[in-house]
């Protein structure tokens, strides 16, 4: 059980040039359903921006974790984007926001493997420390080992 | 300070962990003890004993949805917050009980 089995490096886009929180998490939804993890993409990024709606998804230091969990999702996975434009975006510290990690639930995976994956990648992002790491990769490998460390 | 408490949050993926982390580390940073369960998607994890309840000296509970088992903590003096300011402020957090059981 390792963190590269829900975080694939074609999951991963350092820069992305949407200027909104939901043209992001639009480009970032297009993501996965390139890569096969979603049935509907119009529905997954419905239930992302549902779940906007409920309570703040930035947790400072420039990033957020918005996510779906549906039956739209074929595949318990992550996708992270950085932005070239800080986003406005709903954040515990008021700051904008360039770095999106937007985990896709499967609805149905409940106990699974790589929902713990997932659990434990949101658990590296309370230290500050590793979010400056995250914030200044230069390659998705980079990304992918900081989150296995 | 003793602390125990319990993290959980709307879709029990996130928020819930990251929580745990915060307050875990701030407390630690502070001198203080802290265990914090955790009750996410995947179930419930770091499940408190009857010991560290029995030791600490306050409840945190860091959640955004009603959690399971609070009737473990009756007599004990109980915190509640959402997820959100565990994450944003975890050590003004700890901070405030303190002065407040010094009281």
């Amino acid at each position: 059980m390792m963190v590269s089995d829900v975080l694939k490096s074609d999951r991963i886009a350092l820069h992305l040039k949407s200027d909104t929180k939901e043209s992001a998490l639009k480009e970032l939804t297009e993501l996965l359903y390139k890569s096969g993890a979603l049935t509907d993409k119009d529905a997954f990024l419905n239930d992302v921006l549902t779940r906007e709606s409920i309570s703040t998804t930035g947790i400072g230091n420039g990033i957020a974790i918005p996510h779906g969990k549906s039956a739209n999702v074929l595949e318990t996975t992550v996708a992270i984007g950085r932005c070239e434009k800080e986003l406005e975006w709903e954040s515990v510290d008021d700051k904008p926001v360039n770095f999106i990690v937007l985990l896709a639930v499967n609805e149905n995976d409940r106990t699974g493997v790589h929902v713990k994956l997932l659990s434990q990648m949101a658990r590296k992002l309370a230290s500050e420390e590793t979010c400056r790491r995250l914030v200044d990769a230069k390659t998705a490998e980079e990304i992918t080992s900081i989150f296995s460390e | 300070m003793k602390i125990v408490g319990i993290a959980a949050c709307t879709s029990g993926i996130a928020h819930t962990y990251i929580a745990k982390e915060k307050l875990v580390t701030a407390a630690k940073e502070l001198g203080h003890e802290a265990f914090i369960e955790t009750q996410g998607t995947i179930g419930t994890e770091d499940e408190l004993t009857a010991q560290q309840i029995k030791d600490a000296d306050v409840v945190i509970i860091a959640a955004d949805i009603k959690v399971g088992g609070k009737d473990r903590f009756q007599g004990k003096r109980i915190v509640e917050v959402p997820t959100h300011i565990a994450i944003k402020s975890p050590k003004a957090l700890l901070n405030k009980i303190e002065e407040e059981i010094k009281k």
